[in-house]
């Protein structure tokens, strides 16, 4: 009878560190539309903080942009020619010369178009 | 003034296409996927749409891949590219740097050319010198760029820890395609 017990109690345990196994293993990707920025700038202060100061510590974090739309494509905008937005998935009705804030995944500075690129952006307003 | 009305319109009629003809092509949402996949592991790869790439008339190409846009399906995969591999919060970009032989942007037509491009990329802090065969055809007045070849991890100095070393292959797969207007 303990024996038993004790392969019950040895199978349950390789099943429970199986399962943390697997979470930490398949874990998903993060929700950059649900994380709360980290910094909350306007599109310019943003660009500068790559230009001026020790980018390190925004990059791969979730930051909000506020800026006018100075271009846009099928999937991304243009804040003030410095941030450069890409969407999941982008929204219909974005025109040039319109305020909005983004939240996204700020990816790095790209210098051969002089701006500061962000990915998996969402509308804030 | 009738002869300086036809000057002014012959000067315009021959300065004109010039000033029309592009000067450069350039993308920001170019798409480079690579593969390092090994049969019966888990897939290695990781797909970049935000790759920013310009061409210029006399041949001259860069290209700049942020090393944080290359995504994975496995989150952790991802982790671990950026952490350990790229070490990308020290070498936040790739860069690519070069020129295409005999280029000529007025030559290229619908149907795909092959041409060479040769140049350095720059990853992980490490040069290395390439010499790739590219194709591009050209709709309208956009320049479409497609190439695949192959890099090494050690080519960039970075070390592939034994653990895993199984799961990864040793040559490393690259496709491109760029959309250059």
């Amino acid at each position: 009878m303990g024996k038993r017990n004790n392969i019950i109690m040895m199978l349950l345990g390789v099943l429970i560190i199986g399962y943390f196994a697997f979470r930490y293993i398949y874990h998903d990707h993060r929700d950059i539309a649900s994380e709360k920025p980290e910094i909350t700038v306007l599109a310019s202060e943003l660009f500068s903080l790559f230009t001026e100061n020790d980018p390190s510590k925004i990059l791969n974090k979730t930051v909000e942009v506020t800026g006018l739309i100075t271009e846009t494509d099928s999937t991304s905008v243009i804040l003030d020619n410095k941030v450069h937005c890409v969407f999941l998935n982008k929204p219909s009705g974005l025109s040039t010369n319109q305020k909005i804030s983004v939240k996204g995944r700020c990816i790095g500075y790209d210098d051969l178009f002089e701006v500061v690129k962000l990915d998996q952006c969402v509308v804030i307003k | 003034m009738k002869s300086i009305l036809t000057n002014l319109l012959l000067i315009t009629l021959f300065l004109g296409p010039i000033a029309i003809a592009q000067e450069k092509f350039t993308t920001k949402t170019g798409v480079v996927f690579f593969e390092a996949n090994v049969p019966s592991f888990e897939p290695v790869e990781a797909k970049h749409s935000n790759v920013s790439a310009i061409l210029k008339n006399d041949g001259t190409f860069a290209a700049l891949a942020l090393v944080n846009g290359f995504r994975f399906e496995i989150a952790l995969m991802e982790e671990h590219f950026n952490e350990n591999f790229a070490e990308s919060a020290t070498y936040p970009k790739i860069t690519f740097k070069g020129k295409i032989q005999n280029f000529n942007a007025s030559e290229v037509g619908d149907e795909p050319q092959e041409f060479i491009l040769d140049g350095t990329f720059n990853m992980h802090g490490t040069d290395k010198q390439v010499s790739i065969p590219i194709k591009l055809n050209r709709k309208d007045e956009i320049l479409y760029l497609e190439t695949q070849f192959i890099l090494k991890p050690e080519d960039f100095d970075i070390k592939i820890p034994k653990v895993v070393s199984k799961k990864i292959a040793e040559e490393v797969t690259v496709t491109v395609n760029l959309k250059l207007e």
